[in-house]
């Protein structure tokens, strides 16, 4: 028996969805590395980049195929900056406090996305449309301070360039229900 | 085996012992929370053993010295004592203390380094500080009071050692380190069978077994 | 295998590529050079090359797009290199080009032959009708030894670097014997550009003299200053010179295998690496018998997760291990016991893109640049409040007043300079007597700064130390890694102190702890992150210590920063009748009409953002910031003012 939940006997309808995608894949990618502690970071890495993060039977599957703990991976898959536990919102802010965005009042940027989605940093909306972190520096301090808006740099970032942000999103939801809303009548 | 002189006082030890073991084999007593005798590679985290050894510009923590013959060390130089101190008020002002229902207040490690040290088990002139964790965690077979929890480690190597596996680990980074227990496997499951190891060994007890549940996983191996 | 097959060998690469350039010339159409870096792309630089592949094919004009690395120009992104053989001009560096500027570029100079004088930044050869980018002193007095082909070949072609005599460097190692690889690194005078200044050469020779056969070479890439990103740009830019170095390093001290720590915060880095490697394998410059000697050499790609801990050479090793990546007490050093307890030379990127240079042209060249003890060139991120912010590569010894004025066009808009932060959250912030301290590893370390990993910040009136202690100080608590008591908690103590200050609720006795808790720290902790930690306190609290009684006895920030300690104001006697610009920016709707329709802040609501001082035209102006914060006049929000700004808000 295997003493650790290594996701084979759970059916669907005991996960939302996307956890269950989330283990289907792994079953699928893990005979790709060996079973090489080493192989704990990449493992659990390219685990995130498709999924956006790690839900804790994926760890535990993880540790099975490399005969470690549970606590183990855990330990380690907290340690680092780059894991998440939780799914993140569909739109990623990520504003960034490097040095040169603090000087340029980068806080103030982050202060303003805060206020605007009722949220903390390293938080996601309920409704699960917006996440908001701050990272340490992209790298793009030239352009500080800096937001980076679902992989779009925003350099120069403003209150009010927040706010625009905002609209732009707005917009092009009402785009999209719209065209929900077409496609759905013409079918 | 080797000659050494510790505050002006001649001990003897074994070859490959670290400055910190010598010490204590031979009644020297040396602030320390994280040494283990067996432990290969000391771990080095708690930072109270500070000794001064001539002909070293500064303090070095005892535990990662080898003993060499003919070694001069003095345990309690003003430097030395300043380092220690320092390190204790630092741990204290997120353990405070709660001597009245503390489990394990007479053996407590800390209350002897407060003792050694001659400062009391506040962290004056610092404030205390909020770990913003939990009162207590419940990891199967204990309880863990992160606020009692110095993070000496010795729970997490003597889980190795024991079991071959970390069934306990440190979890999260930084001022937000805890112990963690992390799975979903339940408690007869566990290879450990509740071997007792890791609250056996903590100094400040943080780690406290429930009875029920290692009685009853010892009976279903 | 004999010297002259190893030759022959790298000499039909060089045939090869040869060949290449040759027939790209043969064909005299423009080449358009786009600057596809992370900050290029951050400043659109894939706008600016669509637009450019769409006016070319609308207009039916024939050139090359070729994307290159970053040269370093951050302030002039995106960057574009137009070279039109046929107009009569050189090479011409134009900056700022967005899509609307490449489409005029396309029609008014490919097209029509105007080089639109007003987009142009510089030449690229000296000439008579254009002034040459290399008489500008932000190129002039630059010296580029490690990002000399940055920005000028495209890094994904193995063949370009191959042009410019890559790979010479490691072909020529390869002929001599791994002692006198080492010997001449040692001459060098090399030191790590990680940040400590180890002598390379040193470090191998320990690392080559360990009798274990099985070594490991890695290459830290983990750069997690918040505010340097030249090893992201080298890797970006031109990843064979590291290659090429780190295969130099690896037959001097004889290991087979290598492993490139890189940062996975840098996407692009990772894969311009991989496909160097790929490349370089393909050509038998990397791999199996590396052409056709007995040197075998395999490089993987690791990516960090993020912890700037695993800069240190302990903790990296750790997480390659798949640990926490917790540093470990030295000894033992990973030259004597490091990845999977093999000896591993841990060499910064920097420190091994400078090698090939140095094998190819001799020890004694390379001691002409920099100084002395520190030879050979830095490299610096400078950002902040600088006229021209970027990466600068200068010789070693150039004075600091030279790097931030002269080459980084010192302070705009007319504001002072204050200080410059050096090496990040390890290092110190120096004052203005200290401009003419020259740049080097022990000059920078005795002024209370560090090398670090080369980020500067230049900061004007406007920066408050205080707070820049405080930032620094949160980012070292955050990247502790938790295992020793002076770094995990004491950095936590000297936050809350520092928070404390900047609030305006510091007490008599702070100034006094900050500095005996800082000294234990540094003296206490288990390694360099630690041990480094308290620097940016002890620094500006030696030089700037009225800033801090300022914050505590009066609870006034005298920059106008800590925003606790400030209030804005709007002045009536300036504030325009009618104009409503600063309350539809301002995002709690703070301010409000008063008399005279003129427009007053609610202090209560006010979350000194600014941006109604950003916002109030010049010809007004009447927005002020005080501090401390009493000293602005207080105007009562009329209470039909207050429900009505509820209503709209509804």
């Amino acid at each position: 028996m295997a003493l650790y939940n290594d996701g084979v006997g759970m059916a669907p309808s005991d996960l939302d969805h996307e956890e269950w995608e989330m283990i289907q894949d792994i079953k699928v990618l893990l005979p790709g590395f060996e079973k090489h502690r080493g192989n704990l970071i990449p493992i659990l890495q390219s685990i995130q980049e498709k999924h956006s993060y790690l839900a804790s039977t994926a760890m535990e599957m993880v540790a099975t195929h490399l005969s470690i703990t549970p606590s183990e991976v855990f330990g380690v898959a907290t340690f680092y900056n780059q894991f998440r536990f939780h799914p993140p919102g569909k739109h990623q802010i990520k504003v960034c406090l490097g040095t040169a965005c603090h000087v340029a009042g980068g806080d103030i940027i982050l202060e303003n996305f805060e206020r605007k989605l009722g949220i903390k940093d390293g938080e996601t909306t309920p409704d699960r449309e917006y996440s908001v972190e701050r990272v340490a520096c992209v790298g793009c301090c030239a352009l500080a301070p800096v937001a980076v808006v679902d992989e779009n740099v925003q350099g120069h970032m403003q209150p009010s360039k927040v706010e625009g942000l905002f609209v732009q999103f707005q917009i092009e939801r009402e785009r999209e229900e719209r065209e929900k809303a077409e496609r759905e009548a013409s079918e | 085996m080797i000659k050494l002189i510790v505050d002006d006082k001649e001990i003897k030890t074994e070859a490959g012992n670290s400055l910190l073991q010598a010490c204590l084999e031979n009644g020297i007593f040396i602030p320390n929370l994280c040494f283990i005798k067996t432990r290969q590679h000391p771990h080095a985290s708690c930072r109270l053993c500070f000794v001064e050894i001539d002909g070293l510009d500064r303090p070095v923590t005892a535990c990662t010295e080898k003993v060499r013959e003919g070694l001069v060390v003095k345990t309690d130089t003003p430097t030395v004592r300043r380092l220690q101190r320092t390190a204790f008020k630092l741990l204290m002002s997120g353990h405070p203390c709660e001597a009245k229902v503390c489990p394990v207040k007479g053996s407590c490690q800390l209350i002897r380094i407060a003792k050694h040290l001659k400062v009391g088990l506040n962290p004056k002139p610092l404030e205390y500080i909020d770990r913003e964790v939990e009162e207590e965690v419940d990891l199967t077979f204990f309880t863990y009071y992160p606020y009692r929890c110095v993070l000496c480690g010795k729970c997490v190597y003597v889980c190795r050692e024991k079991n071959g596996h970390n069934l306990l680990t440190f979890a999260q980074r930084g001022f937000d380190t805890v112990i963690g227990f992390f799975g979903s496997a339940e408690p007869v499951d566990l290879p450990c069978h509740g071997c007792l190891a890791c609250a056996t060994i903590c100094p400040t007890g943080a780690l406290i077994p429930k009875p029920e549940l290692i009685k009853e996983a010892k009976m279903n191996p | 295998m004999s010297k002259l097959e190893l030759r022959e060998r790298f000499a039909s690469i060089q045939r090869e590529s040869e060949r290449r350039n040759e027939e790209k010339n043969k064909e005299s159409i423009p080449t358009i050079f786009i600057v596809m870096s992370t900050c290029g792309l951050a400043s659109g630089a894939t706008e600016t090359k669509q637009a450019f592949e769409e006016a070319l094919s609308e207009k039916s004009i024939k050139a090359r797009i070729v994307p290159v690395g970053c040269l370093g120009h951050c302030y002039a992104e995106p960057l574009v290199i137009i070279d039109h053989p046929t107009a009569g001009f050189p090479p011409i560096c134009y900056y700022q080009i967005n899509a609307d500027r490449a489409r005029i570029l396309v029609r008014s100079y490919l097209e029509g032959g105007d080089p639109v004088l007003k987009y142009v930044l510089g030449a690229m050869e000296e000439n008579d009708l254009i002034p040459a980018v290399m008489d500008f002193p932000r190129f002039s007095l630059e010296q580029r030894l490690v990002m000399e082909h940055c920005g000028h070949i495209d890094p994904n072609d193995i063949y370009q670097y191959v042009a410019k005599g890559g790979y010479s460097g490691l072909v020529k190692a390869l002929e001599a014997e791994p002692e006198e690889v080492i010997d001449l690194v040692e001459k060098s005078g090399l030191r790590g550009r990680g940040g400590a200044g180890f002598p390379t050469g040193r470090k191998w020779r320990i690392a080559r003299a360990t009798e274990i056969d099985d070594k490991f070479v890695i290459c830290n890439g983990d750069e997690g200053d918040p505010g340097a990103y030249m090893d992201r740009t080298i890797l970006e830019s031109n990843p064979h010179q590291l290659l090429e170095g780190l295969a130099i390093c690896a037959y001097a001290v004889g290991a087979n295998r290598s492993i490139a720590y890189v940062r996975a915060e840098y996407p692009l880095a990772v894969k311009a690496l991989q496909k160097a490697i790929k490349s370089a394998e393909e050509l038998s410059l990397l791999g199996p018998s590396i052409l056709g000697t007995s040197f075998n050499f395999e490089v993987s790609v690791f990516q960090g997760s993020g912890a700037f801990v695993c800069g240190e050479e302990t903790a990296l090793i750790q997480s390659i291990e798949g640990k926490r990546g917790m540093p470990q007490h030295r000894p033992p050093f990973p030259v004597e016991k490091g990845l999977w307890g093999r000896p591993t030379v841990v060499n910064n990127v920097k420190t091994l893109s400078s090698v090939p240079s140095i094998i190819l042209r001799g020890p004694e060249w390379f001691r002409t640049i920099g100084t002395e003890h520190s030879p050979g060139t830095a490299i610096f991120s400078v950002v902040g409040n600088v006229k021209h912010p970027g990466l600068v590569e200068i010789a070693m010894g150039t004075s600091l007043r030279t790097l931030i004025f002269d080459v980084c066009g010192g302070i705009p808009k007319k504001k002072e300079f204050k200080a410059v932060q050096i090496g990040g959250p390890s290092g110190g912030c120096l004052p203005s007597s200290f401009l003419d301290t020259p740049i080097d590893f022990d000059s920078l370390t005795q002024a209370g700064a560090m090398m670090g990993s080369g980020g500067m910040v230049v900061m004007d009136e406007d920066s408050c130390m205080v707070d820049v202690s405080r930032y620094f100080l949160d980012f070292t608590q955050k990247e502790s890694c938790g295992k020793c008591t002076f770094c995990r908690i004491g950095t936590n103590h000297l936050l809350n102190i520092l928070d404390r200050i900047t609030k305006g609720e510091g007490r008599e006795k702070d100034l006094e702890l900050l500095e005996t808790l800082s000294k234990d720290i540094k003296d206490g902790s288990l390694c360099g992150l630690g041990k480094t930690a308290p620097n940016p306190v002890l620094t500006s609290l030696k030089y700037f210590r009225e800033e801090y009684e300022a914050h505590i006895n009066e609870k006034r920030c005298p920059a106008l920063k800590c925003r606790t300690l400030i209030a804005y104001y709007i002045d009536l006697e300036k504030c325009a009748r009618g104009c409503e610009v600063c309350v539809g920016c301002c995002p709690v709707d703070a301010i409000f009409t008063t008399k005279g329709r003129k427009k007053a802040i609610d202090q209560e609501l006010c979350v000194k953002c600014g941006e109604c001082r950003s916002v109030c035209p010049p010809e007004y102006d009447a927005v002020f910031k005080v501090s401390p914060p009493e000293l602005a006049p207080i105007i009562e929000r009329p209470p039909e003012e207050k429900k009505e700004s509820k209503k709209s808000a509804v």
